[in-house]
């Protein structure tokens, strides 16, 4: 039996104490135990930041990519083989800024991944320059005289390009957020879970207390999961009330289930076929 | 006499000259004959003045000529263009307007018969019509070969583009010009048709390939057409990404995950690459990256050709990690030299990086020799785990540098890797003794990886004179050399295929204190930068071309001449 003490590493963890990232890294590890995943039976993908780290915290397959690039690597590997469970750990600097393209991109190509963008609204790794979720008029050692541009709604994009499942959690919620993970892992295609996670070392203004105020879980909305509508009005929220829980969820046809030969099966599996290939070739050379 | 014979068709983009030139090469490899042909277009989808130009020849021909003896002008430009290449006792084909003083003419109302063949689109069959019918090709044939290009399509297009080929022959019956006294018949082909890019794409699938990702860019593209054309029939998963970033990261997903996987680029597409390279690098997964390469900077000259990448991408990405540079010297050898690379990237864990041009990757020909797979190329199986899986270490050092590799999920053992630094289970590391570690095992590969590398392609190497050359220019360079050599100068070819890491063997003993010159598509000489860095040798002189034009063979020949008092 899959126990919390299998994803336990014992490479040094080395957020800052009392990171945002402390109330994650319980609950994807609550939600892989939930899923009865063995740690050989996971990979995790992930950028650069403090999210990026994530996967030398936990014991399991990873690779530890490039800043913004993880969704790039993640989907390669599932073209390669979509049998595997791949969760991707970013954040909002590596995933809505220096990854904005791909994020959007892989929304669209919807394959089956999961992706958690720990999403502190600042660059911490760098030392505490806005990000492309930071409040409007927040001051950093950059953006001395405030935050001129405006926050980017990573929900409200995700749900204008189609996304099949879009979720908000909050570190501050470990058990809230693993079920949102174990959803996001079960649904078929490309799930995002956008998760307040407080930077207690840069980011003065969106603290623990701050989100804590503020987030409401939608099951108390009476809001249906399936209205795309109330779903980007919950989305575009920000400020006195912050809609977390699953904004929006609806079935479809994944990347895998379009593809005619991955409807086969995995890349991965297939073998080499000598002979086809050398019966085309011999093919060209007739008339 | 020996049949070399050049053939110039010259349109508007969206003219059809390229059904011009299919028709000519397909009638030709199915009588017996062997041709090349270079497509020159410019970055635009309609208008403008693009050509087609073919050799047909009766022995294997490697490069393009440079004299015409058969233009049509579909465009009314095209003859004021091309006039000065034209032979003596060239034809021109053009229209009623059109008076190319000088030279033989035939006048045809290309539209104009087209539009009474049902279509006025069928233009370029009239032409290629009355080009065969003046080389002395029989109808029958050419009439079979519409069919098959066309028999795809609508019953009502083949029938209008086989009225346009009997209105092109029944023109040139009509005129008093005398053509061509070819033979042809039917016979068995001498062998097939590929271009560059279908011949990379084929070799990808030749070394079991099953993921490509790209993202659409001259010159390049046409691999990944091509490569998409296979996965009807080969398990082959191609997508276009959101850019060239996405297109390398993906690759280096599928390697890791444990599949074989291609991409393809050129210029700005390439620069864009270069971090992910890094990655690969570091990360010691396979990569095999095409840089299709086209002149820049920027976007420079996006459907034309050049070798101005060479040092770029012995460098391409930030600090030192060894890889692997190959650069094919014909159509033929696209399909070889992919699957070496598959090979090469599986085998040592490293970038491997193929440069062609757009020269290459467009360039059809007819191949005699029959393509065959190579059989080391072929993927093998994930090695086994560890008995005991938790003592597996992706990045364990070992003597020649290479560690075992996993993939993710297919054992119990973990596979960890990280751009960042990192110790031998793939954790990032800051520790200094281990960085040095890290440093050295992946640079100790490099003495393998030079055993496994290609000697330059020799021709007459203990001449008074050499050309060094590199890449797709073998054919050009090859063909100077024996006219050199007819004209009584005593001139060889050492010619590298295997750039990086350079085999040392035999070009030093045969550079060193000798007189050779360098001959490349770059403006400074890059190939000789780097056999000026690795060998501390010193060409006499060199010529270089930088147009975008594919490298002349009569230039190379006169400079040559000039250069060594000939």
């Amino acid at each position: 039996m899959v126990t919390i003490n299998d994803y336990t590493s014992n490479y040094e963890n080395q957020w800052c104490p009392g990171c945002g990232n402390f109330g994650i890294l319980p609950a994807m590890k609550m939600a892989f135990v939930a899923q009865k995943l063995a740690p050989h039976e996971l990979l995790l993908v992930s950028g650069i930041g403090q999210a990026g780290k994530t996967p030398h915290f936990l014991e399991c397959n990873f690779i530890h990519a490039l800043h913004g690039r993880a969704l790039a690597v993640a989907s390669g590997a599932k073209l390669a083989n979509h049998n595997l469970n791949v969760v991707v750990n970013s954040g909002d600097g590596d995933c809505y800024g220096e990854g904005g393209n791909h994020f959007i991109h892989a929304i669209r190509r919807n394959l089956d991944l999961t992706l958690l963008v720990h999403n502190n609204q600042i660059y911490g790794l760098t030392k505490g320059q806005a990000s492309p979720t930071t409040d409007k008029d927040m001051t950093t050692s950059i953006q001395s005289h405030g935050v001129s541009n405006r926050p980017f709604r990573p929900l409200a994009v995700a749900l204008s390009l189609g996304a099949g499942f879009v979720a908000r959690g909050f570190a501050g919620q470990k058990e809230q957020l693993a079920e949102l993970i174990q959803a996001a892992m079960n649904y078929r295609g490309f799930s995002l879970i956008d998760i307040l996670q407080p930077c207690v070392t840069f980011n003065h203004l969106n603290t623990f207390a701050w989100y804590k105020q503020r987030v409401v879980d939608v099951a108390t909305l009476n809001h249906d999961a399936r209205d795309f509508q109330s779903a980007m009005q919950l989305a575009m929220e920000w400020g006195e009330r912050i809609p977390t829980g699953i904004l929006y969820q609806h079935e479809e046809d994944d990347f895998t289930a379009l593809n005619p030969w991955l409807q086969q099966g995995p890349m991965l599996q297939r073998e080499y076929n000598a002979n086809a290939i050398n019966d085309y070739i011999d093919d060209l050379y007739r008339i | 006499m020996a049949v070399d014979i050049t053939v110039k068709i010259g349109g508007q983009a969206g003219q059809g000259i390229q059904t011009v030139g299919d028709l000519l090469c397909q009638t030709c490899r199915q009588a017996g004959y062997f041709f090349l042909a270079i497509n020159d277009y410019e970055s635009r989808v309609r208008g403008g003045h693009n050509f087609f130009q073919v050799r047909i020849s009766d022995t294997p021909v490697l490069a393009p000529a440079q004299e015409v003896d058969l233009l049509v002008d579909l465009d009314g430009v095209t003859y004021t263009q091309h006039a000065s290449e034209l032979n003596d006792d060239a034809i021109v084909l053009c229209m009623p307007e059109q008076n190319p003083a000088g030279h033989r003419t035939l006048h045809i109302d290309f539209t104009g018969l087209a539009k009474e063949a049902g279509n006025k689109a069928a233009q370029n069959t009239v032409a290629a019509a009355a080009c065969l019918a003046l080389l002395g090709a029989g109808k029958e044939l050419c009439s079979k070969v519409v069919s098959q290009l066309f028999g795809t399509e609508e019953e009502k297009i083949v029938t209008v583009n086989q009225k346009a080929l009997q209105a092109g022959f029944e023109r040139v019956a009509q005129s008093d010009l005398k053509g061509w006294n070819l033979t042809w018949k039917e016979q068995q082909p001498a062998g097939a048709l590929f271009d560059g890019a279908s011949a990379l794409a084929l070799g990808a699938v030749a070394a079991g390939c099953r993921v490509g990702a790209f993202y659409p860019m001259s010159p390049a593209t046409g691999i990944m057409t091509h490569l998409v054309q296979l996965a009807e029939h080969f398990p082959l998963v191609v997508e276009q990404a959101e850019d060239e970033i996405a297109a390398v990261n993906m690759v280096i997903g599928a390697n890791f995950a444990g599949c074989r996987a291609l991409t393809a680029t050129s210029g700005g597409g390439f620069s864009l690459m270069t971090e992910g390279i890094g990655l690969a690098a570091t990360t010691e997964t396979p990569l095999v990256l095409i840089n299709a390469q086209r002149p820049g900077p920027a976007t420079g000259l996006p459907t034309r050709t050049g070798q101005g990448d060479l040092l770029f991408t012995l460098h391409a990405s930030q600090d030192e990690f060894p890889r692997f540079v190959l650069a094919p010297a014909t159509v033929a050898d696209c399909f070889y030299t992919i699957q070496r690379a598959f090979y090469l990237a599986d085998t040592y864990q490293v970038p491997v990086m193929v440069l062609v041009d757009q020269y290459l990757v467009s360039t059809s020909m007819l191949v005699a020799e029959k393509l065959e797979i190579n059989p080391a190329a072929i993927p093998a199986s994930m090695p086994k785990p560890p008995a005991k899986p938790e003592t597996y270490a992706r990045f364990a050092f070992t003597e020649n540098g290479i560690s075992p590799r996993l993939f993710p999920c297919q054992s119990q053992a973990l596979v960890k890797a990280t751009g960042n630094e990192h110790t031998p289970d793939g954790h990032s590391s800051e520790n200094r003794e281990n960085r040095i570690a890290m440093v050295n095992k992946r640079l100790a590969k490099l003495p393998s990886m030079k055993q496994e590398q290609r000697p330059p392609l020799l021709h007459h190497e203990q001449a008074d004179w050499l050309l060094v050359s590199w890449g797709s220019s073998y054919g050009m360079v090859y063909e100077a050399v024996g006219k050199l050599r007819s004209q009584g100068l005593d001139v060889g070819l050492a010619h590298l295929v295997d750039i990086w890491p350079l085999p040392q063997e035999p070009l030093q003993s045969l550079l060193s204190g000798s007189k050779w010159i360098l001959v490349e598509q770059n403006a400074t000489g890059q190939l000789g930068w780097m056999l000026r860095a690795e060998l501390g040798v010193e060409p006499k002189s060199s010529i270089l071309q930088y147009d975008g034009r594919p490298l002349e063979v009569a230039r190379i020949v006169s400079e040559t001449a000039a250069k060594i008092g000939g």
